[in-house]
């Protein structure tokens, strides 16, 4: 199964979800309505039989037999029942719209400040670090619940440019790095496989049904009112109570199904991605050895974000039926077959040196260039898309480990993270790049231009391939502006961006990453619908993304046909229409830019077939450069598929050697 | 049955506007602990780089002690400012938002600069000291850090602003004013240069 697979494949989920969802919600009003018939009819005709007793026994029948089918009654509980279940998540959705740091802070989270000196703060955050540089992503926010002791941790959020993830105090305090490292490549797993998004459908509607239990609560302790209804009304209200307790079961019952499924296809990723099964089965037994307090979560709405805790993070009844993980021994045999069973007893305790750490100290500070101009073999390329490997997270700790530490730091708080991205725009032409440095200073201040120039000693040597990864470190950073800083950090890029003149794809799409990953905080969630299932109608955007990238791809302008007509050959194909080879003009930044966007609205099997042909586009001299990977990762990025760092054939094998 | 039909109506309808009341309410108390968690976050980010700041000063002091021949009172004021600003941005960091403990750290801090300004001004009359290069390098990285510093303050500041604009316009004030949101106090450093133009006496 490759990542478009997963992605499907939670996508379809989703949507059974929803059919299960509408039939259960239909089931409810049912019964709903048949509950307020029986107590109403039978309510009203005592009240009735007392006070009309004069009346013959014909019509009380009648009455009977009118109540049970009632059509207005009907249509009231049916638009009320709605109106609550919509409502309820509606209102829980638009809270979880926010993205993942609105679930992460609703579960008592703190937020690490990125530039955290703690100790322990510091390992957790690079070991995320480190997993966001290996596949491919933005550095995702990392909560803390400082009142949990248990071990567990949870990803959050729709895409991942929103995504979160929170760990438990003792998840940071007990684990050693290596088993910390396995419980971020689950959760990041979680990320990549699209899982997070199935993980909010499921909150709202759970939410929404859950409400009518609530109504059933205040029902019930709403005695009094009119004598007319005085005993019906705790009467509805309890069945309400029930009715909604129930739905909720149910619901409860369908989450931890689905999620058992995607439990152990996270823990296989998170195997696969460090490739040291230890780690997770080590935090396992850990989770094991805790005995009572294991992985409990005791926050006040864990119970709502029990399906994306890494271990169960609530006690489990029904032998199991609901819980939302597979029992530890099982996943752990799944991982390591030869596990005997036995926890090995967890206290608090100051922890062991882990051999990783020491490793890690002993790379010493090395060159920012990377080999420059390498030849990359475009097979791995698609194969490797959202399913990093042990030979990515080796390439992407080396890799930060050889920016200078003034770097790192820089990245890691506001303004040092913006002058960095300014830093990364300006030309290497000294004309244009006094031009900029003036654009600068009228879009900020003279003190941005002047923290931008300190570090352009230390940006300057950044290899090509540096750049993307450094800009996903430098997204925590740029995520501590403020919603008014932001503004003037967009104008200034834009500026930097446009005063040359010309295309620049690498600089646009760098330009676009940071944006993308920061638009989620300042202005809401982007949620993207899938709009196409076919490639027709996006022919003109596959041209223009097609031919933009052809000129990227060589001076000679057959050659660029030529590699156009590499990637065109696919899609024409796919699309069953012809595709168009635009001149440099007609594919300028703000075209290939509608054309991404629209792109982006497609399922995931569409934005393979593109992507593939944009490979074929770079690959067709045979070679892809440096920048032409890049630019294919930052593209990837884009479509909202994260494509993990290129690799050199011989850096693979020493990294499986390893 | 028209009856009961109509009640039952009446009934869901109150039901749903309690309904949406209570969704408001929650709503509005989360978005209030959304945007005070923002400011507090955004003072963590203010303190890593004060306590940057604080202990690069140390070192300044000591760089120009093998110089300033003169005015050494001038060395201990701003090692004197300093701690007393250390002090006061620890109690700030313990409780970000405090009306005191802000309003103490902004006279702190604009009492250290103020000191801070009068030991460059000193420096300018000796030659040697300015040439040193650990003092170049020092002067460098606490320009640095400074322009850090009001950089993170304007984002406090600007959150600060939201949160307090929240918890003040109707009807989110009766949930603030019902849960104890306090207001949040503003991070306002003077800067000397700006109030007057320096005095320099030899």
């Amino acid at each position: 199964m490759d990542f478009f697979e997963r992605q499907e494949k939670a996508r379809r989920n989703t949507k059974l979800l929803v059919v299960y969802f509408v039939t259960g919600v239909a089931l409810l009003i049912l019964v709903v309505y048949l509950v307020v018939a029986i107590v109403f009819t039978a309510s009203g005709l005592r009240h009735r039989g007392r006070h009309y007793n004069y009346y013959n026994n014909d019509t009380q029948i009648e009455a009977a037999q009118h109540s049970l089918w009632n059509p207005r009654l009907f249509l009231g509980v049916a638009l009320g029942t709605l109106a609550v279940i919509g409502i309820g998540s509606a209102f829980k959705t638009m809270e979880l719209a926010q993205g993942g740091s609105a679930v992460s802070s609703m579960m008592g989270g703190r937020l690490l400040s990125p530039n955290s000196t703690d100790l322990d703060e510091r390992k957790l955050l690079n070991v995320v670090e480190e997993m966001a540089l290996a596949s491919g992503v933005a550095v995702p926010p990392v909560y803390v619940m400082d009142s949990e002791q248990g071990i567990n941790a949870f990803a959050a959020g729709h895409t991942t440019s929103d995504a979160t993830i929170t760990v438990t105090r003792g998840c940071m305090k007990l684990l050693t790095r290596d088993e910390l490292q396995g419980v971020i490549a689950h959760e990041f797993s979680h990320v990549l496989n699209g899982d997070m998004r199935l993980n909010l459908r499921l909150l709202g509607a759970i939410f929404g049904i859950l409400c009518l239990a609530v109504i059933g609560r205040i029902l019930l302790q709403a005695r009094g009112g009119n004598s007319r209804d005085r005993n019906a009304l705790p009467l509805l209200g309890l069945a309400l109570l029930v009715i909604g307790y129930v739905g909720v079961f149910f619901g409860h019952l369908i989450q931890a199904a689905v999620s058992r499924q995607r439990e152990f296809l996270a823990d296989a990723s998170a195997v696969q991605f460090t490739r040291n099964p230890l780690g997770i089965t080590g935090a396992l037994k850990k989770i094991g050895g805790l005995g009572e307090m294991g992985s409990r979560v005791s926050a006040a709405h864990s119970e709502e974000v029990s399906h994306m805790f890494f271990g169960n993070g609530l006690a489990t009844p029904l032998f199991g039926l609901l819980a939302t993980h597979p029992p530890l021994e099982e996943r752990i045999r799944a991982i390591d077959p030869a596990f005997d069973g036995n926890f090995p007893h967890t206290r608090y305790a100051p922890e062991e040196e882990s051999p990783y750490q020491i490793a890690e100290a002993a790379i010493p500070a090395r060159r920012t260039a990377m080999p420059p101009l390498v030849p990359v073999a475009m097979a791995a390329a698609m194969s490797n898309l959202g399913t990093p490997n042990t030979a990515h997270l080796h390439y992407a700790v080396e890799l930060r480990n050889s920016f200078p530490p003034a770097l790192k730091d820089a990245a890691r708080e506001a303004m040092g993270a913006s002058a960095l991205v300014y830093g990364l725009l300006l030309s290497t032409d000294p004309a244009m790049r006094e031009t900029q440095l003036r654009l600068l200073a009228q879009n900020t201040s003279d003190a941005i231009r002047q923290e931008t120039q300190r570090l352009l000693p230390v940006v300057d040597p950044v290899a090509t391939n540096a750049k993307l990864p450094l800009v996903d470190l430098a997204v925590p950073g740029l995520r501590q502006l403020s919603p008014a800083q932001y503004l003037q950090f967009s104008k200034a890029t834009q500026a930097l961006i446009e005063a040359d003149g010309e295309v620049d794809l690498f600089e646009y799409v760098l330009q676009k990453i940071v944006l993308r990953n920061l638009d989620t905080q300042f202005s809401g969630a982007r949620k993207v619908v899938v709009q196409f299932y076919a490639l027709t109608p996006l022919a003109p955007d596959c041209s223009v993304l097609l031919s933009a990238l052809a000129h990227v791809s060589s001076e000679d302008p057959a050659q660029c046909q030529a590699a156009f007509q590499q990637g065109a050959r696919i899609l024409s194909a796919a699309a069953r229409a012809p595709m168009t080879y635009v001149t440099s003009e007609q594919c300028n930044l703000s075209q290939v830019d509608t054309a991404l966007n629209r792109l982006n609205q497609t399922v995931p099997q569409i934005k393979k077939t593109v992507l593939n042909a944009c490979v074929q586009v770079v690959a067709a001299d045979g070679v892809i450069q440096e920048m032409e990977a890049e630019l294919l990762r930052a593209i990837a990025d884009a479509l909202d598929c994260p494509m993990p760092p290129f690799l050199q054939p011989q850096q693979q094998a020493m990294a499986a050697n390893a | 049955m028209t009856g009961l039909g109509l009640g039952l109506m009446i009934l869901l309808g109150g039901l749903i506007i309690l309904f949406f009341v209570v969704m408001f309410v929650i709503g509005a108390y989360n978005r209030l602990v959304a945007l005070r968690n923002r400011y507090k976050n955004a003072y963590a980010q203010i303190d890593v780089q004060l306590k940057r700041r604080y202990d690069l000063i140390p070192n300044l002091v000591e760089t120009a002690k093998g110089y300033i021949k003169h005015e050494r009172e001038t060395l201990e004021n701003v090692t004197k400012a300093r701690n007393i600003a250390y002090t006061a941005a620890q109690t700030a960091a313990a409780n970000p938002g405090d009306a005191n403990a802000m309003k103490s750290l902004g006279s702190a801090e604009t009492g250290l600069a103020g000191t801070l300004s009068r030991l460059m001004m000193v420096s300018e009359s000796y030659p040697d000291l300015k040439a040193n290069q650990n003092m170049m390098q020092l002067t460098e990285e606490l320009t640095s850090t400074e322009n850090k510093i009001s950089f993170a303050r304007q984002a406090y500041n600007d959150s600060v602003m939201t949160y307090n604009t929240q918890r003040e316009v109707f009807p989110a004030n009766l949930i603030a004013n019902n849960f104890n949101f306090a207001a949040a106090e503003l991070f306002v450093v003077d800067k000397p240069e700006e109030k007057a133009a320096p005095k320099v006496q030899f």
